[in-house]
């Protein structure tokens, strides 16, 4: 008895010493490479620091290349195969909900960074987790953002058609309703068209006062240039997080300037560490942080401390999730259920405008760097 | 009235750009039977080779099409005379599996040296516009494509008609084996129509690139649309191709007006089930008995 004793105070007194085994999925490859990238850069940066803390992870890479069944595949291989203590991932909303449900049926917990879809943490499901605020925050933050900038009475929607684009237009819809804000056009596009001048052209016709698009990078490129011939001209373009956060459509001057994005998290937001992260990433990587690799990296950190505080099991692991509350790049995070969310981290959403070809928060007041820029000045 | 006209008119210029993907891939049929399902990789290869050209160059991407036409051809007739022509007598379906496997080999070359990463091509007249009035307003880069096209659908044209050589692809694809007997080198005629195919589509992914963006799997969505216009055009008809291409470019665009962007493809579709159903041959095709 003495000697089982003697056994298991030692494995446990050791087991944060032991690497933990976390499995990550990503989009890696693919049309989302480029934000799977931030996520991996991001994970890579948390690595460095949890030895720092004393803590080694050993990772497992899965890259989904953005499609859900593959996925799943990764998942099934990480939950019984490699026998990880935990997974951080995926990327996309369609990826992460159907990870979800395996998730929950192989009890591993898996943390996910930054996936819209609300109905991913609104399914009851123990082992899952959101780091990120879910797709009616990115409605009602942009929403409120407007409404404190000027008078909107009318608003079209684009956006893309899977549970990214829908879910996030869907609640943008039913929030506007509470506002008394009109939608006048709601039009849905497969990814990867290349031509949406006479969607634009009929939303022009209708003449709103707000454009609200949901798209992923290269998509979101398109239609600002398209949206400039067509000669568009709404009091604020707003874009939905994904595409419209990234450094590749801030490059893009000519069509980029002025447009709202909404975020999860920016470089200058005063959370502890926020701005070392950004600078640490500059120099690292030589491009800007996106609020991909933060909420990766604060992701991973959290899994890794749990994972290490409950001994590589997953149970103990997910309790400590479930209970526990951190204040680091990302703000406060805790796992709470509420408004009919399981294990979501009420995360605050910020507003912000690309000004001069650099993102500046300019809402909510609590962290607004600039004043925004409104309504839209005319295309040139 | 403006939402019309202005729906028309794009659908109209990136039509254009449709039909010289048709044309290419209806020209490899004719003359060898070979349903090229590489064609759309092999137009993501004159994107890249674009993409390339105006990077490092700094040549703008229209001008660019004197350099890639050329360049597209010889790699066209390089990857006929060493692949294709093995399998010009196999079975339809060995030769499909080439075509794919070289697509795959293409695509997959390509994203180990540019990586998945969607690349853009940004010039000074991106985005610019003429206005036509009326509120309507026509993408420059997309009507100099459409002119760019027209002029080599009309050379084309006139290649096939007036030239020996043009003339002897012709004999080719109505009856190799007479042809043959006639004394041309049909291996030659395969050799130049594949190089000529593939030109084709990579000048459509030259002059489409400054109006979309670069990607290694850029190719399935094009290949698809190729096939679409090929066989609603007639397979074997170059002028069923062009009216295929601007047909499938207007009705994609009226969809997506009138209807919903997401239904769009739907709509395509059941025209060209339509043309299938009533026109077995397509549109300008012969039936083949």
């Amino acid at each position: 008895m003495r000697k089982h004793l003697l056994a298991l105070g030692a494995t446990l007194a050791l087991s944060p010493l032991m690497a933990q085994k976390i499995g990550v999925i990503n989009s890696m490859s693919g049309p989302e490479a480029p934000i799977g990238e931030s996520i991996t850069n991001g994970i890579k940066l948390a690595e460095e620091d949890l030895i720092k803390k004393g803590i080694h992870v050993q990772l497992v890479w899965e890259d989904d290349t953005g499609k859900p069944q593959i996925s799943m595949s990764a998942m099934e291989k990480l939950a019984t195969r490699d026998n990880v203590v935990g997974v951080v991932g995926p990327y996309t909303s369609a990826c992460s909900n159907a990870v979800s449900k395996l998730a929950q049926k192989y009890r591993v917990p898996l943390l996910i960074p930054a996936a819209a879809k609300e109905e991913i943490t609104r399914q009851g499901f123990k082992y899952v987790f959101r780091m990120n605020a879910p797709a009616d925050r990115y409605a009602s933050s942009l929403i409120d953002a407007s409404l404190t900038l000027g008078k909107p009475k009318t608003i079209a929607f684009i956006y893309e058609n899977t549970d990214f684009g829908t879910s996030t237009s869907k609640t943008a819809k039913d929030y506007v309703a509470t506002k008394g804000i009109q939608v006048v056009a709601d039009e849905p596009y497969p990814k990867g068209s290349a031509d949406y001048r006479s969607t634009l052209a009929k939303i022009k016709s209708k003449n709103p006062d707000l454009v609200f698009m949901v798209s992923y990078v290269a998509d979101a490129i398109l239609l600002m240039r398209q949206s400039r011939e067509v000669g568009l001209q709404p009091q604020a373009f707003l874009g939905g997080g994904a595409g419209f956060t990234t450094s590749e459509f801030a490059r893009e001057h000519a069509i980029s300037e002025d447009v709202i994005s909404c975020t999860q998290w920016t470089d200058d937001v005063n959370w502890p560490g926020a701005k070392d992260f950004g600078k640490r990433y500059k120099a690292k990587f030589g491009k800007d942080a996106t609020y991909h690799a933060a909420c990766a990296y604060e992701s991973m950190m959290i899994m890794a401390e749990c994972a290490a505080k409950g001994g590589s099991n997953r149970d103990k692991t997910q309790a400590l999730l479930k209970a526990g509350q951190w204040n680091g790049i990302m703000g406060p995070v805790q796992f709470a259920d509420y408004e009919g969310f399981t294990n979501q981290n009420n995360h605050p959403m910020l507003v912000q405008q690309i000004q001069g070809g650099t993102y500046e928060t300019i809402f909510p007041k609590a962290f607004a760097t600039k004043k925004a820029v409104y309504p839209f000045p005319r295309w040139k | 009235m403006a939402v019309f006209l202005q729906s028309l008119i794009s659908g109209i210029l990136i039509g254009g750009v449709y039909a010289l993907i048709g044309i290419g891939l209806t020209l490899i049929f004719g003359v060898m039977r070979v349903i090229n399902f590489g064609h759309g990789d092999i137009l993501m290869v004159g994107m890249y080779l674009t993409y390339i050209l105006f990077t490092f160059a700094g040549i703008d991407p229209f001008v660019s099409v004197l350099i890639s036409f050329p360049l597209m051809f010889l790699f066209g007739g390089f990857l006929q005379k060493v692949f294709i022509n093995r399998v010009l007598n196999a079975v339809a379906q060995n030769q499909i599996l080439l075509t794919i496997g070289l697509g795959l080999i293409m695509s997959n070359t390509v994203m180990l040296i540019f990586t998945s990463d969607y690349k853009i091509i940004t010039t000074s007249y991106s985005s610019s516009t003429i206005q036509v009035g009326g509120g309507v307003s026509v993408s420059w880069p997309l009507l100099v494509s459409f002119l760019i096209t027209a002029v080599i659908t009309a050379v084309l044209y006139w290649f096939l008609l007036k030239t020996d050589t043009g003339q002897a692809i012709r004999a080719t694809a109505q009856d190799r084996e007479a042809a043959q007997l006639m004394g041309i080198n049909v291996k030659r005629m395969s050799i130049i129509a594949f190089g000529l195919g593939s030109a084709l589509a990579g000048t459509a992914g030259a002059l489409i690139s400054p109006t979309y963006y670069i990607f290694p799997q850029v190719g399935s969505v094009f290949t698809l649309k190729a096939f679409v216009i090929t066989v609603l055009g007639g397979m074997g008809s170059v002028v069923g191709a062009t009216l295929g291409g601007v047909l499938i470019g207007i009705t994609e665009s009226m969809s997506a007006a009138y209807i919903s962007s997401g239904w769009k493809d739907v709509v395509v579709f059941v025209l060209f089930l339509l043309v299938l159903l009533l026109k077995p041959s397509g549109l300008m095709g012969k039936s083949r008995t």
